[in-house]
């Protein structure tokens, strides 16, 4: 029997955020042997909770225990616990892009690489994994990427099964898998579970799982709550499993005594819900008996249309409950409030950078530098919030630039360091830096849309002379939207890659020595990404080049854009003062 | 709503330049179909059976390779129809949903001045209204869609064209987008819907079962698991064409069996306690 989890309070934020909780105060004790599945919509948390369990997350709060062992140490610097992460497997969504190896034997001793497994013990493993999800050794040759999705999808389980860890995460294992492959699955996971170790899956797929497990976990809002299968399916709404809404069906209509005496579920999770011919017979039971004359129950007349889902469960205790402009809707507490910042004009703002950049620039001595740095600090002070995402770069640069000064000091005959030497060096790189500082912001204060209207009216005319200024503004709004893109894809292989490698580094950063398994399914997923995206763009109509496009609107000078104009021109007029005269 | 044909392939064959010298390269074969005004078209079928192609080579997107005639009926003919593909973020260009669909107007070289008034209208209509300026990395897939399809409403496409649109929503999401779909149906515009999920059809919808490349199957919803009246061994046309027959309509078959006839097979619990009702009235 494997150790049970324990988490304590446990909060975990977004990415570089202080202030928005994915996950709060998470009080769960997940019991070995027994298969948990985690409920809730897209965006409520599953995901980032499978995460937590297995390092990939970092906690802002509370604490993760796998029986005596903590997760993260927690004497000295802060390190995930090897002992812990070497006994989980962990399968993330969308988990088959992930192969780098020619073969499939390749990429499964890969997974039995931190465990320090070779040779024979090692071919055995391997062999008794894909046997075990069913299939083929003779696939074990075979280019990964060669394998049907069904396919790939179960070599990412049998890649966690060669490690024989004591709990296996998955998340959503059934997306994707044909019927045949859900059954496969299913009797993997029972036998998983039989002798004694822990499972626990996040999934949509109740049809297919609910049946199966133990114990409940909703995740909602962030928060998790504990339930039984019985009670979850009533709250699932549309995504219930069908036999089980049927019940809920018999319910509805007041006909009590044609539920199943068993009820919906019993004893250690075994659904025995009724087949589709037991219902059938106990609905045309009732159906003869009334039409017979007997006790005749009012029956809910219900529309001919869009009765969907409305009758079976109360609003209010829906899982799955949105509504497109309800505020709780999923996905939603990651957010931020609707864009109120002011928008300047990106002309403005190109104008304002330029003029303060060139009085930074006219400075030549240090003390007229630290001046000049005051006054930059105090511009940039109204935006310091943008630039807390950014400080690595600005800390980065500023170590850059002490290395080149250190450098640039270093004189040969005789060996030593002159201050007179690098001084010229340390002006001009901290210039660069400051002028850096300044024009991190920028970006954030004006839309995409915002820049491409800005180019469009300033340049516009050059559309005359055949330069194709338009579509060079459409390729800016592209590049915004791309560059997250490719953020998000960076961080979803490099947790597969860390969760695989068993390595212990904290937050985004990667080990060089996975780096190189990042790489190939990388580009593959950005180029099939790139793919999509220009079909897609080409199917909605944005690429067609015989239209002359037409501007819905357009950018005037505000009195905001005026304010920051002369804020900028007084800035740069202190700094030719201190110039000139100090 | 008019009866006559918006659109209309006849024998419609299609195969990739590149393979039209091999014999049995065609992606699709002899297609005909016909589209009426305010119709909903469910599209069904495997992966691979050609249902996307069909529905690029209908939106005109698709020209070169493609025999047989197509018909288009209004003004803007030559226009490609726009399609909303089942990837959440693939198709969206703005940052907002208000500058998504602003950009998409000016694009297609809409008037200016009627660009904002047109966006916002669309936005409204899909309910998006109160979160148009919201930044996109915060909407839900299924709001994201919901952008998509906005864009569709406001560009005046004919017809809405949409391939698999839910497929990466979750259940909650996917009816939504269903219903916001269904309504929009409702009020007059001509829908095509290519999913693998039964559970979205209702009964009545006109469904169009595609198989290697050619339409195999043409009736209701409803229809595709009617079991023939003579013997259950001839089975219904979904099972011959190799769906798994929904919870439901195996409820109804038996409720057939007991002498129970329901006026439409039901293909969701739902739609079984509605036939049920109509029943029992």
């Amino acid at each position: 029997m494997s150790a049970d989890w324990l988490l304590y309070h446990v909060g975990v934020n977004a990415f570089g955020e202080r202030t928005q909780p994915l996950l709060q105060d998470i009080n769960l004790h997940i019991e070995a042997g027994k298969m948990t599945l985690l409920l809730g919509h897209n965006g409520a948390g599953k995901s980032t909770l499978l995460e937590s369990l297995a390092g990939l997350r970092e906690l802002a709060a509370g604490s993760i225990r796998l029986g005596d062992e903590p997760l993260w140490t927690e004497r000295g610097k802060k390190r995930i616990n090897r002992a812990v992460i070497g006994r989980i497997g962990i399968a993330m969504q969308q988990s088959e892009a992930q192969w780098f190896a020619s073969t499939v034997r390749e990429e499964l001793a890969f997974s039995l690489r931190p465990y320090r497994i070779d040779g024979s013990e090692a071919e055995e493993r391997m062999q008794a994994a894909m046997a075990s999800i069913g299939l083929e050794l003779s696939l074990l040759g075979r280019d990964p990427w060669t394998l049907s999705g069904g396919q790939q999808r179960r070599l990412a389980i049998a890649c966690l099964l060669a490690c024989q860890p004591d709990w296996l995460l998955l998340d959503e294992p059934t997306a994707g898998l044909d019927t045949e492959g859900i059954q496969r699955l299913i009797g993997m996971l029972n036998e998983y579970r039989a002798t004694g170790r822990g499972l626990i899956v996040a999934t949509h797929d109740l049809e297919s799982l609910l049946p199966i497990a133990d114990r409940i976990i909703v995740i909602s809002d962030g928060r998790a709550f504990e339930t039984s299968p019985a009670e979850a399916a009533l709250t699932m709404g549309a995504a219930a499993p069908q036999a089980m809404q049927g019940e809920a069906l018999l319910r509805n209509k007041g006909w009590q005594g044609a539920l199943s005496p068993a009820g919906i579920t019993q004893g250690d999770g075994e659904a025995q819900w009724q087949s589709p011919e037991e219902l059938a017979l106990l609905m045309a039971a009732e159906l003869q008996r009334k039409s017979n004359g007997e006790t005749r129950i009012q029956s809910r007349l219900v529309s001919p249309r869009f009765a969907e889902e409305e009758m079976l469960v109360p609003e209010e205790s829906r899982l799955y409950a949105h509504s497109a402009d309800s505020e709780s809707s999923s996905g939603q507490r990651e957010n931020r409030q609707p864009n109120k910042e002011i928008f300047y004009d990106p002309r403005a703002l190109v104008a304002a950078y330029l003029i303060v950049t060139a009085g930074l620039l006219s400075l030549n001595s240090l003390i007229q530098l630290a001046m000049g740095a005051l006054i930059a600090g105090g511009l940039v002070l109204p935006f310091r919030k943008q630039l807390i995402p950014l400080l690595p770069i600005i800390r980065g640069f500023l170590y850059f630039s002490l290395v080149f000064i250190l450098i640039g000091a270093v004189s040969m005959q005789p060996f030593e360091l002159q201050w007179s030497k690098s001084e010229p060096i340390a002006i001009r790189m901290l210039q660069l830096w400051l002028i850096m500082i300044l024009g991190m912001p920028l970006l954030a204060l004006m839309s995409p849309i915002r820049l491409q209207r800005g180019l469009e009216q300033t340049f516009g005319w050059m559309a005359k002379l055949r330069v194709p200024i338009h579509s060079l503004s459409l390729l800016v709004m592209l590049i915004f939207r791309f560059i997250p893109l490719l953020m998000r894809e960076w961080v979803r292989f490099a947790k597969i890659v860390k969760a695989r490698g068993k390595s212990t580094a904290r937050g985004n950063g990667i080990p060089l020595r996975l780096l190189t398994y990042l790489f190939i399914p990388y580009i593959r997923a950005i180029l099939r990404m790139a793919e999509s995206m220009a079909d897609a763009l080409e199917a909605r109509g944005i690429g067609q080049t015989s239209v002359r496009t037409t501007q819905g609107f357009k950018l005037f000078f505000t009195r905001a854009d005026g304010v920051m104009i002369l804020v900028a021109v007084a800035a740069c007029a202190v700094l030719l003062v201190v110039r000139f005269w100090l | 709503m008019t009866h006559h044909a918006q659109l209309e392939l006849k024998h419609i064959s299609y195969a990739p330049i590149s393979l039209i010298s091999e014999s049995g390269g065609d992606i699709l074969t002899d297609i005909q179909m016909t589209v009426r005004h305010g119709e909903w078209i469910s599209i069904l079928g495997m992966n691979g059976s050609g249902k996307s192609t069909l529905l690029k080579v209908a939106a005109g997107l698709i020209r070169q390779g493609v025999r047989g005639s197509l018909h288009r009926a209004g003004i803007g003919r030559d226009k490609p129809i726009p399609i909303v593909m089942q990837h959440p973020d693939a198709g969206l260009i703005g940052s907002t949903p208000w500058e998504d669909v602003v950009t998409l107007l000016e694009r297609q070289g809409v008037p200016a001045e009627g660009i904002v008034p047109l966006a916002e209208q669309s936005l409204k209509n899909v309910g998006l209204i109160n979160r148009m300026h919201q930044p996109l990395e915060t909407l839900s897939g299924g709001q994201k869609q919901l952008v998509a399809i906005a864009g569709c409403l406001a560009a005046e496409a004919p017809i809405l064209l949409l391939d698999e649109v839910t497929a990466m929503l979750d259940p909650g999401m996917t009816s939504i987008v269903c219903s916001h779909v269904r309504r929009l149906n409702q009020q007059g515009t001509t829908v095509l819907w290519i999913t693998q999920r039964l559970e979205e059809l209702m009964p009545s919808d006109r469904t169009l079962v595609m198989s290697e490349g050619r339409i195999v199957f043409d009736d209701s919803a409803g229809e595709l698991f009617r079991r023939a009246s003579s013997g259950e061994a001839l089975g219904s046309p979904g099972e011959l064409l190799g769906f798994e027959a929904p919870y439901a309509v195996k409820v109804a078959w038996e409720l057939g069996a007991q002498g129970i006839e329901l006026p439409y097979i039901p293909l969701t619990v739902n739609q079984l306690a509605e036939a049920v009702s109509w029943y029992e009235r």
